[in-house]
């Protein structure tokens, strides 16, 4: 199995789904919680997210973030609130620096950075067209 | 109805970048309000000390004199300024006491602000990703503000034009040089849509106000301000916070919005009777934002009112006539305050920078900050 930053943000990996978590009230929150932060109740399942969205803000990080951000090597990069439905989750968005709000994307495993041999990965959005 | 509490007393001190210790400023600062006021130290009943830093306010007495007073200390973030004014309101309210001192100052080294993850209760996977960068936050948000209210992403450039214009007239702000609408615009990307001139960055700076319980008030200042509200609101479900990883679908809500309501309801006064105004502009979208979410202005209208020149200082509504953020930076603890500073000042007609002209009567101000809280003032000059 791949090696992850956080194995419990994701339901499987193969294929790759997000694990988010279900209140009896209908909020739907990532990564999972035990509790729920919108009705205050503790009657929460965990779910695994969709995994097809759009696009629902982006901007470009152009500067590399201090510790704790892990890299091989910098290059900007994008990152988004993709709208799943019952939630919206931030991730990277993979594969270009400019994007429209409102366009399809899809969720991949991708790599983060390498440790020695092992390629950690994380999760990832990229254009679904 | 409680009785009213006065501002008598206001100062603070040159924002940017400070060598000395952080209980320097504070005392400059908290000496400076207590001058302004004509009293004493030992005249002080209650104080509140506000600071983002590992300093103690509290320990200010060493300096300032041992009288025994009850010194409390506010942590808030952001809202620091505002939290420490409501402790120091509370306080003269709940215990009948009669003068108060409220002081906030921080001292940030060049580049603070770098949050841990375990801090906000997140796991380390979201910053090793990236994702835990505040200023992406920001873009993030505006990016979104702008394509829901169609609005011009050149208007964040008339909102770093309009700050630096107004710093550049206020003796007491850090960045002082002009920047036009091209060059805000034109500036390194830091994070789309936003470029270097249009955030603030972390700084030193102080303030201090003295703060009296009824008629008392008139006796000590020529013109006292009245506090005629301050309230404190936290996030509610369906609010758009920094590091958030994940946001609910459907209504948005801003405990800006939750706070800036009751302060008008509290006060009895209506958004559209404001004549000069203080708003978190942690960034120049943060400006557009807040103009609306506090009620000032109509959302999408924001745009129009830029290009009218509304917020500027003979406009209908002039908006951080300080430089707001932007130019003074954010020492944390004191940021609050300076906008109350800035509003007492406007209120007396002795504004440090531009005056608003007029004689303006009713002001406001608004902070906002992690992990989402928002405080807001009413100030007026009005019912002597």
């Amino acid at each position: 199995m791949p090696t992850t930053v956080d194995d419990s943000l994701f339901s499987s990996l193969d294929p790759v789904a997000l694990r988010g978590s279900e209140c009896s009230c209908g909020a739907t929150v990532f990564p999972a919680l035990g509790s729920c932060p919108v009705c205050t109740g503790v009657d929460v399942t965990d779910v695994a997210l969709p995994t097809d969205g759009i696009v629902w803000s982006w901007t470009t990080q152009h500067f590399e973030p201090k510790p704790p951000f892990r890299t091989d090597e910098f290059a900007p990069f994008s990152i988004g609130y993709v709208d799943l439905g019952p939630v919206i989750v931030e991730g990277w968005l993979l594969g270009r620096t400019e994007w429209v709000i409102g366009e399809p994307v899809r969720l991949v495993l991708t790599k983060a950075w390498t440790d020695g041999d092992t390629v950690v990965h994380t999760y990832a959005f990229e254009a679904a067209s | 109805m409680s009785e009213p509490i006065y501002i008598v007393g206001a100062a603070r001190t040159t924002f940017g970048r400070f060598d000395g210790e952080d209980n320097d400023l504070a005392e400059e600062a908290v000496r400076g309000a207590l001058a302004d006021a004509g009293v004493t130290w030992s005249d002080i009943h209650f104080a509140v000390g506000g600071t983002n830093g590992e300093t103690k306010p509290d320990n200010l007495v060493s300096r300032l004199g041992l009288t025994g007073l009850p010194f409390v200390t506010v942590k808030n973030g952001c809202a620091t300024g505002g939290v420490a004014l409501m402790t120091a309101r509370n306080g003269l309210l709940a215990e009948g006491r009669d003068l108060a001192c409220v002081v906030g100052y921080d001292n940030h080294a060049r580049g603070a602000f770098n949050a841990s993850p375990a801090r906000y209760g997140i796991g380390d996977w979201y910053g090793q990703t990236g994702m835990m960068v505040t200023t992406s936050y920001f873009a993030l948000k505006i990016q979104r503000y702008l394509h829901e209210h169609g609005i011009d992403p050149r208007t964040l450039g008339y909102a770093s034009e309009k700050a630096f214009a107004y710093a550049a007239d206020h003796p007491y702000a850090w960045r002082r040089k002009p920047v036009s609408v091209d060059e805000a615009m034109d500036a390194d990307m830091i994070n789309d849509p936003l470029t270097r001139f249009m955030f603030c960055s972390p700084d030193a700076g102080a303030v201090s106000l003295v703060l009296a319980r009824g008629s008392r008030a008139f006796d000590l200042c020529d013109r006292p301000v009245r506090l005629a509200s301050v309230e404190l609101r936290g996030r509610r479900p369906g609010s758009f916070e920094v590091f958030s990883t994940w946001l609910s679908p459907g209504e948005r809500t801003s405990p800006s919005i939750d706070a800036a309501k009751a302060a008008f309801d509290s006060a009895g006064i209506r958004p559209a009777d404001v004549q000069v105004a203080q708003l978190q502009d942690t960034e120049s979208g943060a400006e557009i934002i807040h103009l609306a979410e506090t009620g000032l202005v109509e959302h999408g209208a924001q745009a129009e009112g830029y290009l009218n020149g509304d917020f500027l200082i003979d406009g209908r509504l002039p908006v951080n006539t300080d430089g707001g953020l932007l130019a003074n930076g954010e020492p944390v603890g004191a940021s609050g305050l300076r906008q109350v500073h800035e509003v007492v000042r406007q209120l007396q007609g002795r504004a440090d920078g531009q005056q608003v002209p007029g004689g303006p009567s009713i002001g406001f101000t608004h902070v906002y900050g992690a992990p989402g809280i928002s405080a807001c003032t009413v100030l007026t000059t009005e019912g002597e």
